[in-house]
């Protein structure tokens, strides 16, 4: 049936203009001097007239290809370079010719079929790991909500007993103390201590609640460097006297001002001294000091403790984060201060970080822009 | 003098530019309309309805009418299904109302977006629609039921070659969560098959999203 022009006339005209097959007329030096439709829209431009071995990826130079022809019907497997840029992979057979070879080249059906397949299905995995990631962060978000609510609510409901015990041992000392022995003096300041320390821990869980619902509000207002310091500097000398460290300050007023939510401000210093404070030896000293620069107003917290490693300076400002140094007299923290300063100072438009080289102290610095564009006067994160 | 307001966007415009997009698989033309599109509306289900699923039906249609080959089909399909994912963080965000479902392929199946329409169907109305995705042995299945606890099973089947498949894997959930209801639905049953499912206890066939949406607005939510 083959044998009947008309049939060879209609597979050669479907080969040279359509078929998915790659026919090449190379003439007796190897070159292309023929090719099909298919052939001129998959190699380079520059195809015709040059040696079929400039088409082909032969990365070890060991591409024989007169021997390949020699070898007849056998299909090759050779690598094309391709005008799209991408290397294909087809299975090509030599039929020499009187005057030159003819060369056809196709590519594999199932090996295509099989990697559509595997692309479509990569893809569809991966569209599956993207739903559910972004679910899990949808549920996530959901039981971080759940557990600011949590954590406010059980703030907010322990605090008024501790309020009360604070109250009533103030109260025992003052009235009644003089009644006492001086061991039952000590209990009581004993459980006025314990009481103080648990109302610091559950009043830096309420800021964070807020802080974390978003629900942080910033009662904003002009505010001078000498404003804010004046409402620091009384309870921070108080603090350092306790411990005998000597507290420096050293402000640059020149008048500028800024947009601050003061007693926020306030808390942050009060914080940074404080850790300051609780990481020095009697006779050590703190420095709080001022600059500004062009955009911003840079205050410092120095210290002269032992200073914090590198490995324990990135993760410092996260929730429940301590440093691995010891505060020099046992004081107890639970690693929240670090986080609502950088809290607070973000919802500022601001930014704090920290220097430090172990055994040569720490200073926390946090910048806060002069002209904060916020205009509103609740700074939600 | 106020400014003057923007033009409003021309939907159909939009569509038929990603349509044109999808049959030609122009990926990043696609991306484009469909991003103008999410900016343009507030209501995910209109992109859902009038862009995605209306695409979808057009493309299948061609494909079965022989004028677009498989592989533009197959590769419209997963343009469609990767740009989904630009809709979920609004998606998952919507409030909930505290039921889920389990909705998956079952196995051998392996067109699956209809399935995660099914699944983004029930996050659009505010429960947690949990996706295991195309060709998922029943095994699988079975262990997300039992973690999630879901108050519905929904089984998504495109070929109708994988109808016994379906009823094997309803038997098999029946067997191991007697009180789970089960929805069924899918390309598969557009030329019957229903009826084969619909005997079985707690199994009900649903023929369409729109079906499907009237039964998860139903506040009984029977099968």
């Amino acid at each position: 049936m083959f044998d009947d022009p008309a049939i060879a006339a209609a597979m050669q005209a479907h080969v040279w203009e359509t078929a998915p097959v790659l026919a090449l007329y190379l003439d007796a030096s190897y070159c292309v001097a023929g090719a099909n439709a298919q052939a001129r829209q998959v190699l380079r431009g520059e195809a015709l007239g040059r040696p079929l071995t400039e088409q082909l990826v032969d990365f070890n130079r060991s591409l024989d290809l007169p021997a390949l022809i020699r070898q007849g019907g056998a299909v090759h497997q050779l690598t094309l370079s391709t005008a799209s840029g991408m290397p294909e992979t087809l299975g090509f057979r030599f039929f020499p010719l009187p005057a030159g070879v003819l060369a056809l080249g196709s590519l594999d059906f199932q090996e295509q079929q099989k990697l559509r397949d595997e692309v479509l299905g990569l893809n569809g995995e991966l569209n599956n790991l993207t739903r559910q990631l972004h679910q899990a962060n949808a549920e996530l978000r959901e039981l971080n909500q759940l557990k600011n609510q949590f954590l406010g609510m059980a703030a907010h409901d322990l605090r008024k007993p501790i309020g009360v015990i604070m109250t009533y041992s103030e109260f025992v000392l003052d009235e009644a103390g003089g009644q006492l022995s001086e061991e039952h003096r000590e209990f009581l300041r004993i459980c006025l201590a314990a009481a103080t320390g648990m109302k610091r821990l559950i009043d830096g869980f309420l800021d964070l609640s807020v802080i974390e619902s978003g629900k942080l509000r910033l009662d904003l207002a002009s505010a001078s460097v000498p404003e804010i310091v004046a409402g620091v500097e009384p309870i921070a000398r108080l603090m350092a006297g306790k411990k005998r460290i000597s507290l420096l300050v050293d402000m640059a007023d020149n008048g500028r001002r800024l947009r601050v939510d003061a007693s926020k401000l306030e808390q942050v210093l009060l914080n940074l001294i404080g850790n300051a404070v609780e990481h020095s030896v009697p006779g050590q000293r703190v420095w709080l000091s001022s600059r500004w620069d062009d955009q911003n107003l840079v205050l410092a917290v120095r210290d002269e403790g032992p200073g914090i490693a590198p490995e324990d300076q990135a993760r410092l400002f996260t929730c429940f984060a301590r440093a691995g140094t010891q505060k020099t007299a046992g004081e107890r923290s639970v690693g929240l201060g670090l986080a609502i300063a950088r809290l607070v100072v973000e919802a500022h438009g601001g930014r704090i970080w920290l220097e430090s080289i172990p055994g040569q102290g720490a200073t926390f610095l946090l910048a806060l822009p002069a002209q904060n564009q916020r205009t509103s006067q609740s700074a939600q994160r | 003098m106020n400014p003057p307001s923007p033009p409003p966007f021309a939907f159909e415009e939009a569509y038929r530019r990603y349509l044109d997009g999808l049959l030609t698989n122009n990926r990043q033309q696609c991306r484009v309309c469909f991003e103008q599109w999410l900016e343009a509306t507030a209501e995910l289900r209109t992109l859902y309805e009038e862009l995605v699923r209306r695409s979808l039906y057009e493309v299948g249609d061609l494909w079965e009418r022989g004028r677009i080959s498989v592989a533009t089909e197959h590769l419209a399909t997963a343009i469609s299904e990767s740009l989904l994912n630009l809709t979920y963080p609004r998606l998952f965000a919507r409030p909930r109302l505290g039921k889920s479902a389990v909705v998956t392929c079952v196995a051998n199946e392996y067109h699956q977006i209809g399935g995660k329409m099914v699944a983004d169907l029930f996050e659009l109305n505010g429960w947690r629609g949990y996706f295991l995705g195309a060709n998922t042995p029943v095994r699988d299945v079975q262990s997300l039921i039992a973690e999630k606890q879901p108050d519905v099973v929904a089984l998504s089947v495109a070929s109708a070659f994988s109808l016994d498949t379906l009823i094997s894997a309803v038997g098999e959930i029946r067997s191991a969560f007697p009180k789970v209801p089960i929805l069924v639905g899918g390309q598969a049953f557009r030329w019957g098959g229903c009826e084969r499912v619909a005997r079985l206890p707690g199994v009900r066939c649903l023929l369409s999203l729109s079906e499907l949406e009237g039964w998860i607005k139903d506040g009984d939510n029977h099968v």
